[in-house]
C-alpha cells in the first residue's frame, strides 16, 4: 500500500465530566478497506463516531484523511471531507422524497431554486450502482419497507461522494435478504476505493464483510489485525475481556402440558392489513418455542394478534385453565414502545400492574421500591436504586427491565419480540440463561428472533414465518441455519 | 339546523305584519331593520333588543337582531355590519364598540342605500340619521353627585375604569373626574387609571387587587354593569361590603340586592329599553320620510334604596324580558 | 398526488359551504359583493395562515400572532400620525412583526426553548407593549389609502376583487413555490419530518427555524396593517385569540402540528372555509353559538378525517 491511510487516528482521548470515554485510541483504515470496529456497548464506539462527524472533539489526539489534519466543525464540514455516516437509528426524514433526503443540507440549485432534475438523476444513479432501481427518487421515504430505506442512507452517502463511510449496526432492522442486498452494495463502495468502516455485534457479518479489525474495550484499542488470522473466540474474549464460558447457557428445563393453542389465527396487522394469515402451533409450559422468518413476514404482527393488541380477523387463540394464564409481551422497540425511559426503573417494572402497590389508591413508594429491588435481584439487573432512570441504563440492563416487568405482570405467556435486540455479547448471553430459567420456572416462552444462532441455541422448537402463514414445528436439532433461511426466503422447506 | 325554520317564521310575521298594514319597502316586502348590539350576553343588552321588539311593534317593520361573536370585539362587529349590507336590510340601527372603526362600514352602507341610527354608544360621524342614548358625560355628572352625597363631600375615592377604548364608559368617567375636580374639592381620587378589562371575571380580579392596594378607601365610582358586579363581588369578598359608599352603573338583579342591603349605595341608571324603542322607531319614520333630531338624550337617574320603590324606577330595574323576547 | 388527495376533503367542504348557504341565502349570500366582503373578512386570517404553515410546517406553534397582529396594527397606525407615507406605515408594521418574531425564532432556536412556551410569553409580551404605546386606548390616524385596500367596494376593486384578496393569494402562491421549490422550503419541511436528520445532514437548524418564526412574525406585520385598514385605527385590544383561527385554518387545511405536513393551499381553503361558515350563518340568521360549534367541529372533523385517510394508507 502506497502513501498515507484513509483514516488514521491516533492515541485519541475523551472525558466525559469524570469519566474517561476514550483513552488513547488508535485506528488506521486503507482505501478500498472494510475495517470492523467491535466491542461491548459502552465500549467507546459511539464516541469515537460522534469525532468522525464532527459531533464531538477529542481531548488529545490526532486524525488524518490520506494524511491531511482532520478536525471537522460539524456534520456539514465532515460532508465536505468525504465523510458519511449512517447511523443505527434509520436518519431519514418520512414526509420527504428519497431525492429529497438523499440531497438534504446540500441540494443543487438552479438559481434560487431546487434543481429537481439533477436531484433526481444523482439518485437514479446512486441506486442503479446499489443495484436497486426499484427505489423511485420520488417516492416518500414513509412509504419504503426498512430495507429500501437503508438503502437510501447509502444513496445518500453515494451522492456525497464519500471516501470514507461509517455504518453503525446498518443490519440491525434489516431481514437477512436486504443483509444480503446491502453487503452487496458495501463490496461495490469498497471495489470503487471507498473506505468502510463497519460498526457491528455480529460476528459473523464481520467476518463475512470485514478485511480488517479493531476491538475496544472500555475505550481503549484492546485488539486489531486480519479478520481472516483470528477465530470467533479471540474476538469474544478480546471485547468481553473474560473467556465467555459458553455464548446460549442451556438451563434444563422441561415441557408440560399446554397452554396456549393457535387454531389457523389470521390478523389484521401489517401494512396491508392481512398479517398474519394462518398459524397454527400449540404452546407447552416450560417450552422455549422459536419463530423465524424474514422482517415483514408478519412475526411481530402474530405477538400482538395474540397479545390481543391487534385484531383477529379469523381463526381462534385457545388459553388453558381458568382463570385463564395472562399473556405478556415484550416488545422489539424498547426505546418507543416497551418502556418509558424517562421514568424510574420501579415505575417501567410496575407500571403494568400497581394494584397491589395501592393502599386506598395511593401509590405505596416503599412497597414498589421492595418490590423492583426483589426483580432487579432474580433477574441481576444492575441498578444503584430503585428510583434510577431508566434510560441511564445499558441496553442489557434495560432489557431486563423490560424483562421484569412481565414477571411483575406475573405473566405465564411470555410473547418476546427479538430480545436481545441491541444488547452486547456479555448481556445476551445473560438473557439466554434468564430465559431458560423462566422456562425451568413453568412459563411458556414464544420468542420471535431474526438471528439465527440464538433460535438454535435456546429454543426448544422452532417454526417457520413465511408471508404470513406459519410453517410446521420441529426440534431444534432438526433445524440448521440453512435450512432456516431456505424455509424463510422460500416457505415451507421440503 | 333550527335557521329556515326561524326564517320562515319571520316571514309569516313580516307577512302578518304587512297584511295588518304595516310599512313595506319598495318590493312591498315588510321593512327588515337590523339591530346591532356590542354584545348578547349582558341583561343591557336584552333590554335593548326588548326595546327594540316593542319599537318593531309599534311600527309595523321587522327587526333582525344580532350581536357579533365575541361582546365588544370590534372587527367581530364590522363583519355583523358587513353582512347586513350583503343581506340587503332597509335600515341599520346600531350600538358601535368604537366611536372611530365602524365609521367606515357604516359609510359603505350608507353608499348601499341603507341608514344608520346609532344608539347607546355615540360615534365621530356625520353620515349618521341620528343618535338616541344616554348622554354618557351626564351620567358621570349625576353619579359624582351622587357619591359626593353620600360622603358629605369629602373622603378618598376610587375610580375602575371598564376596558381600554369603550368610548360611552370614558364619557361617564371624565364626566365623573371633571364634577369631582371642578364641584367637591373635599374628594380625593387616589386611583383612576386602572382598567378592569371587558369580561366580568377580569373586572372582578381587577378590583380584588384595587382593594389589597387600598386600605382606606371612603367611596368608589364604576361606571358600567360588569365593572360594578365585580366590584360588588369583591367587596362582599374582602368583608368590606357596607363600608364604602359605592355607586355604580345600571340594574341587574344582583345589584339591586346589593342596593337593598346597603352594599351599593347607588346606581345610576339608563334606559336602554327607550334606546332599542326609540332607536327603531326613528329608523322607520326616517324611511317613511319624516325628518329625526340628530341627538336624543334617553336620560339617567340614580337608585338609591329609598327610590327603589318608586314607579319611575320600577319600570326601569323591573323589566319582564319574556314579554318581548319569547 | 398524494398531496392533492388530502386536499380534496377540505375543498369539498368549502364547495359545501358555498353550495349550502347558497341554496339558504339565495338572494344574498352569492353574489359579487358578498363575496367582496367575505374575501376582505379573510384577509388577516389568511395572511396570518401563510406564515402560520412555515411554523406548523417545521413542527412548532405560533400563539403570539394574535397578540402581533394588534401590536403591528398600532405600530401603522403610530406611523401615520408621525406623517409617514401609508406604504412607509406598511413596512412599519412588517418590520415590527418581523422583529417579535425574530425574538420568538432565537428563543426557540438558540435557547431551545419549545416554540409553544417562548411564544406565550411574547403573547403577552407583545399585548402589553401593544397597550403600552397607546397608553390602553386605541389611537388614531389620519387617513390614507390604506384602508382602501380591505374596501369591499367596487370602486377600490382591481379587476373587480378587493386589492387585499390580490395580495393574499399573490403572497400565498409566492410562499407556495418557497415551500415546495427553494431549499430553504425542503430544510423546513425536513425540521418538521425529522430534526435529528436535518441536523445530521448539514441543515442548519437554529439558522432555519429562525428565519421560519421571523418570516411569521412579518406576515402577521402585514396582517396587522390589513387590519388596521380594516379597523381605521390602531387597537391594542384587537385580534384577541385570533392565532386560534389562524392555527384551525391551517388544520382545516390538512397541516399536522407534529410537523412535516401541510401547505399553502390547504391553509387558504381552511380560511375560506371558515369565513364562509361564519357569513353564511349570518345571512341565514343562524345564532353565533352555532357558529362556534360547528368551526370546532369542523376542526376535530378535519384531523379525525386525516388520521383515518393515513391508516388506510
Amino acid at each position: 500500500m502506497s502513501g498515507a491511510p484513509r483514516l488514521r487516528m491516533r492515541g485519541v482521548s475523551k472525558a466525559f465530566g469524570g469519566v474517561q470515554a476514550l483513552r488513547g485510541v488508535g485506528l488506521e483504515a486503507a482505501a478500498g478497506e472494510v475495517h470492523a470496529l467491535v466491542g461491548e456497548n459502552g465500549a467507546g464506539k459511539s464516541t469515537l463516531m460522534k469525532m468522525l462527524s464532527g459531533a464531538l472533539r477529542p481531548d488529545e489526539g490526532e486524525m488524518q484523511l490520506d494524511g491531511a489534519a482532520y478536525a471537522p466543525s460539524g456534520p456539514a464540514e465532515a460532508r465536505a471531507r468525504g465523510v458519511a455516516m449512517i447511523y443505527q437509528e434509520l436518519t431519514l426524514a418520512p414526509h420527504l422524497t428519497v431525492a429529497e433526503n438523499v440531497y438534504l443540507g446540500r441540494e443543487p440549485r438552479r438559481g434560487l431554486l431546487l434543481d429537481r432534475a439533477a436531484m433526481r438523476e444523482g439518485v437514479r444513479r446512486a441506486m442503479e450502482l446499489l443495484a436497486r432501481v426499484d427505489v423511485r427518487p420520488d417516492a416518500r421515504v414513509a412509504d419504503l419497507g426498512p430495507g429500501q430505506r437503508q438503502l437510501v442512507e447509502v444513496a445518500r452517502a453515494l451522492a456525497g461522494r464519500a471516501q470514507l463511510l461509517v455504518m453503525d449496526e446498518p443490519t440491525s432492522s434489516l431481514a437477512r435478504d436486504d443483509v444480503g442486498r446491502l453487503f452487496a452494495a458495501v463490496r461495490r463502495l469498497k471495489a470503487e476505493g471507498v473506505t468502510v468502516v463497519y460498526i457491528s455485534h455480529f460476528l459473523e457479518e464481520v467476518r463475512e464483510i470485514a478485511d480488517r479489525y479493531t476491538v475496544l474495550r472500555d475505550g481503549e484499542t484492546v485488539a486489531r489485525g486480519e479478520v481472516s488470522a483470528c477465530s470467533d473466540a479471540d474476538l469474544i474474549r478480546a471485547m468481553v475481556g473474560r473467556e465467555l464460558e459458553e455464548a446460549y447457557p442451556r438451563v434444563p428445563h422441561r415441557a408440560g402440558d399446554p397452554i396456549l393453542e393457535l387454531q389457523e389465527l389470521a390478523g389484521r396487522g401489517g401494512l396491508r392489513g392481512d398479517l398474519p394469515r394462518s398459524v397454527s402451533l400449540s404452546l407447552r409450559r416450560g417450552e422455549i418455542f422459536g419463530i423465524a422468518g424474514l422482517v415483514g413476514a408478519g412475526r411481530t404482527e402474530l405477538l400482538r394478534a395474540v397479545r390481543g393488541l391487534d385484531p383477529i380477523r379469523s381463526g381462534s387463540v385457545r388459553l388453558c385453565c381458568v382463570p385463564p394464564p395472562l399473556l405478556g409481551l415484550l416488545s422489539e422497540d424498547r426505546k418507543q414502545e416497551g418502556l418509558a425511559l424517562s421514568l424510574s426503573v420501579a415505575d417501567n417494572i410496575t407500571l403494568s400492574r400497581l394494584g397491589p402497590l395501592t393502599r386506598w389508591g395511593w401509590l405505596d413508594r416503599r412497597a414498589q421500591t421492595a418490590a423492583t429491588v426483589q426483580r432487579a435481584q432474580e433477574l441481576g439487573i444492575k441498578i444503584t436504586s430503585a428510583q434510577q432512570t431508566t434510560g441511564a441504563l445499558s441496553g442489557g440492563n434495560q432489557q431486563k427491565v423490560a424483562l421484569a416487568r412481565l414477571l411483575h405482570e406475573e405473566a405465564e405467556v411470555l410473547l418476546l419480540d427479538e430480545p436481545t435486540r441491541g444488547v452486547d455479547v456479555g448481556s445476551k448471553a445473560e438473557i439466554y440463561r434468564l430465559i431458560g430459567t423462566l422456562a425451568a420456572a413453568g412459563k411458556a416462552v414464544l420468542m420471535v428472533s431474526s438471528y439465527l444462532p440464538e433460535l438454535l441455541g435456546v429454543c426448544d422448537r422452532i417454526a417457520v414465518m413465511h408471508r404470513g402463514v406459519l410453517g410446521a414445528a420441529r426440534n431444534a436439532s432438526e433445524w440448521s441455519e440453512e435450512s432456516l433461511l431456505k424455509a424463510a426466503t422460500r416457505g415451507e422447506a421440503a | 339546523m333550527r335557521s329556515p325554520r326561524k326564517a320562515g317564521a319571520l316571514a309569516m310575521f313580516a307577512l302578518l305584519l304587512a297584511s295588518c298594514g304595516g310599512k313595506a319597502d319598495a318590493n312591498g316586502d315588510a321593512l327588515l331593520i337590523a339591530v346591532i348590539p356590542k354584545g348578547t350576553t349582558h341583561e343591557f343588552w336584552k333590554s335593548i333588543h326588548s326595546g327594540a321588539v316593542q319599537g318593531s311593534r309599534d311600527a309595523g317593520v321587522a327587526i333582525y337582531w344580532k350581536g357579533p361573536s365575541k361582546d365588544d370585539d370590534r372587527d367581530a362587529q364590522i363583519r355583523v355590519v358587513e353582512d347586513a349590507i350583503s343581506r340587503g336590510v332597509d335600515g341599520i340601527v346600531i350600538a358601535p364598540s368604537d366611536n372611530r372603526a365602524l365609521v367606515r362600514p357604516l359609510e359603505e352602507a350608507v353608499k348601499e342605500g341603507i341608514p344608520v341610527v346609532v344608539i347607546d354608544s355615540p360615534i365621530d360621524w356625520e353620515g349618521k340619521v341620528s343618535y338616541i342614548g344616554t348622554d354618557n358625560y351626564q351620567g358621570g355628572v349625576v353619579g359624582a353627585r351622587a357619591l359626593a352625597a353620600l360622603l358629605d363631600g369629602k373622603g378618598k375615592v376610587l375610580m375602575m375604569r371598564y376596558f381600554e377604548g369603550s368610548g360611552s364608559t370614558m364619557q361617564r368617567e371624565i364626566g365623573f373626574l371633571e364634577t369631582v375636580a371642578k364641584e367637591f374639592p373635599g374628594l380625593d381620587v387616589i386611583s383612576a387609571n386602572q382598567y378592569g378589562g371587558s369580561t366580568t371575571e377580569s373586572c372582578y380580579a381587577t378590583a380584588e387587587n384595587l382593594l389589597n392596594a387600598y386600605p382606606q378607601i371612603d367611596g368608589i365610582f364604576v361606571a358600567c354593569e360588569p365593572t360594578t358586579f365585580g366590584m360588588l363581588r369583591a367587596l362582599q369578598d374582602s368583608g368590606r361590603a357596607g363600608t364604602i359608599k359605592v355607586v355604580g352603573f345600571d340594574a341587574t338583579d344582583k345589584l339591586l340586592e346589593g342596593l337593598r342591603t346597603g352594599q351599593l349605595h347607588g346606581l345610576v341608571l339608563q334606559n336602554p329599553f327607550k334606546m332599542g324603542q326609540m332607536g327603531v322607531q326613528a329608523m322607520a319614520d326616517h324611511l317613511a320620510g319624516h325628518p329625526q333630531p340628530k341627538l336624543v338624550d334617553t336620560g339617567t337617574v340614580v337608585a338609591t334604596k329609598d327610590n327603589l320603590e318608586s314607579p319611575e324606577i320600577r319600570d326601569l330595574i323591573h323589566l319582564d324580558f319574556d314579554r318581548w323576547l319569547k | 398526488m398524494n398531496r392533492l388527495r388530502a386536499l380534496l376533503a377540505p375543498f369539498l367542504g368549502l364547495l359545501f359551504v358555498v353550495l349550502l348557504f347558497s341554496v339558504l341565502a339565495p338572494e344574498s349570500f352569492p353574489t359579487l359583493y358578498n363575496f367582496r366582503t367575505v374575501s376582505t373578512q379573510t384577509v388577516v386570517v389568511g395572511l396570518g395562515a401563510i406564515g402560520m404553515s412555515f411554523v406548523i410546517m417545521s413542527g412548532g406553534i405560533d400563539l403570539s400572532v394574535g397578540s402581533v397582529i394588534a401590536l403591528s396594527s398600532v405600530a401603522a397606525a403610530a406611523a401615520l400620525n408621525a406623517g409617514w407615507s401609508a406604504a412607509a406605515a406598511i413596512l412599519a408594521a412588517i418590520l415590527t412583526g418581523a422583529i417579535c418574531g425574530l425574538v420568538n425564532g432565537l428563543l426557540i432556536a438558540r435557547l431551545r426553548i419549545m416554540p409553544f412556551i417562548a411564544t406565550l410569553g411574547m403573547m403577552g409580551i407583545a399585548r402589553g407593549t401593544a397597550k403600552r404605546i397607546t397608553g390602553g386606548q386605541k389611537i388614531d390616524a389620519p387617513a390614507s389609502w390604506l384602508p382602501d385596500l380591505v374596501s369591499k367596494s367596487s370602486a377600490d376593486a382591481w379587476l373587480g376583487l378587493p386589492p387585499g384578496l390580490w395580495i393574499l393569494l399573490a403572497l400565498a402562491a409566492l410562499m407556495a413555490g418557497v415551500l415546495r421549490r427553494t431549499p430553504f422550503g425542503l430544510h423546513v419541511v425536513a425540521i418538521g419530518s425529522n430534526e435529528a436528520t436535518a441536523r445530521l445532514c448539514g441543515v442548519n437548524v437554529p439558522g432555519t427555524l429562525t428565519r421560519v418564526y421571523a418570516l411569521n412574525g412579518a406576515f402577521a406585520g402585514l396582517a396587522g396593517a390589513m387590519l388596521f385598514g380594516r379597523l381605521s385605527v390602531g387597537e391594542p385590544t384587537a385580534a384577541v385569540g385570533l392565532e386560534l383561527d389562524i392555527i384551525a385554518a391551517c388544520v382545516i387545511g390538512g397541516a399536522s402540528l407534529s410537523g412535516g405536513e401541510g401547505g399553502m393551499l390547504g391553509a387558504m381553503i381552511g380560511a375560506f372555509l371558515m369565513a364562509f361558515l361564519a357569513n353564511g350563518m349570518n345571512l341565514a340568521q343562524v345564532e353565533n353559538y352555532w357558529q362556534e360549534i360547528l368551526i370546532g367541529a369542523i376542526i376535530v372533523a378535519a384531523v379525525a378525517l386525516d388520521r383515518w385517510r393515513h391508516r388506510r394508507g
